[in-house]
């Protein structure tokens, strides 16, 4: 079985990351190492805890928040100014479960797990990340590109999380097996500004419907413009569907996954129009 | 194998406990204290039936590593039966029936007491929601919630109905 290291500072923790590379993994809660580990895999020297790194803050200010890598879905679900990403905070497993998984762990969970993820690619989230070259500051999206270019290699510890106060309408919705305690089928994140009754912006994001929860140019492009009216949420709805990569997996199959991207883009489009 | 030693507080009395790498919290408190309130179900975070209090917080034991608990203050249903705080909401499910093999009770135990601390006066809802980590494959959970509804309700100094 691997190690379990603690580290005393960011500084320290970013050392330790470059100097074991993948024989290192990064744990927040514990909620996804825990479970692999408990599968049988132990391919890794060393499981790094951030305890006692204090990275765990939630602030707002200039318009902006910033959430601490280790803030937990419990911290989360309590922010009544963030109703979308509260909305999935309260989705992940059940109140146990919440008070130890965190906002950082979910960027790196496997599809169908990142309802949070899908939320703050929505809100077009920054990460920091400190790197033994100095502090990064990625979009999410520009991340995840990163991340699967870098065969899933951590860059360096995610510190922190920020986006800014969304200028529209943000709506999370999730199709899980249970009401709640319940992995995703899929879920979906859209932010939708409009003004004259047409589409300014659009973020669109789907998790499930593909190896880590990603935006869908297809179904944003499909309401940008326009008016946001049945016919471009069907249009929508049927883009996202049809670009959609699910997989097949003990939740849900993939067929039934990209039918439900369809159903809930609409639903969740449909709130806003 | 290196082994380290951990300074847990447990119900109540600190102890000294050597674990091997990435041991669970679950099998240091079953198999080396001997306190098997703590259940083995999915350990995989989805059942509950490993429901701890750490620091006083409703925490999985299957996904603790001890180590990361070093130090740290651990309740389970025997700590909270040695207090007699447990007892209402114990007699509550017996009188509603509210366990049929009992694999998930203790869990069910520990999840309710860490409501009733955090929400007195739980709606049916709430009690719903908080008990949601918690599967029970016996009861259909009705006998459950109703248990958790008059325990609130005793505790709470109301006559349930």
């Amino acid at each position: 079985m691997p190690e379990y290291i603690r580290s005393g500072s960011v500084e320290e923790a970013v050392g330790l990351i470059a100097e074991h590379g993948s024989s290192l993994w990064i744990m927040g809660g514990g909620t996804i190492v825990m479970q692999v580990l408990e599968s049988g895999a132990d391919y890794w020297q060393y499981i790094m805890g951030l305890d006692g790194l204090a990275l765990d803050g939630i602030e707002r200010a200039n318009g902006s928040w910033r959430l601490g890598a280790t803030a937990t879905a419990t911290q989360i679900r309590a922010q009544p100014d963030l109703p979308a990403l509260a909305a999935a905070a309260r989705m992940v497993g059940g109140p146990a479960l919440q008070n130890a998984a965190t906002v950082g762990g979910n960027i790196y969970a496997r599809s169908p797990q990142g309802d949070l993820a899908v939320v703050l690619l929505a809100l077009d989230a920054r990460l920091h990340l400190a790197t033994a070259d100095g502090e990064q500051a990625p979009s999410l999206g520009e991340f995840y590109d990163d991340w699967e270019a870098a065969g899933r290699t951590p860059p360096g510890l995610l510190t922190a999380i920020e986006f800014a106060e969304p200028a529209g309408e943000v709506v999370f919705m999730k199709c899980g097996r249970r009401r709640f305690n319940s992995a995703s089928v899929i879920s979906v994140a859209v932010n939708v500004a409009q003004k004259d009754g047409k589409v300014t912006e659009a973020r669109i994001a789907l998790c499930g419907a593909g190896p880590h929860a990603q935006r869908c140019a297809a179904a944003e492009e499909a309401i940008l413009g326009g008016k946001l009216d049945d016919a471009a949420i069907a249009r929508a709805a049927a883009a996202a569907a049809a670009a959609c990569a699910p997989v097949t997996d003990t939740v849900a199959s993939e067929w039934y996954r990209r039918r439900m991207v369809g159903v809930y883009l609409r639903r969740a489009l449909a709130q806003l129009a | 194998m290196t082994t380290k030693v951990l300074r847990l507080n447990v119900n109540g009395e600190d102890t000294l406990v050597p674990v091997g790498p990435m041991a669970t919290l679950q099998e240091v408190l079953r198999d080396k204290l001997e306190l098997t309130s703590v259940k083995v179900g999915c350990a995989q975070g989805g059942c509950g039936s490993c429901s701890v209090l750490i620091d006083g917080e409703l925490r999985l034991a299957c996904l603790t590593p001890a180590e990361a608990a070093d130090g740290c203050t651990v309740t389970t249903l025997e700590g909270l039966n040695e207090s007699n705080s447990i007892v209402p909401i114990q007699q509550s499910f017996i009188e509603n029936y509210a366990a049929q093999c009992g694999f998930c009770t203790p869990g069910m135990l520990v999840a309710t007491k860490a409501l009733l601390e955090r929400n007195p006066k739980p709606s049916r809802d709430e009690i719903i929601e908080a008990l949601s980590g918690n599967l029970c494959r016996c009861t259909g959970y009705l006998p459950i919630i109703k248990a958790v509804e008059d325990a609130a309700a005793a505790l709470s100094g109301k006559q349930s109905a």
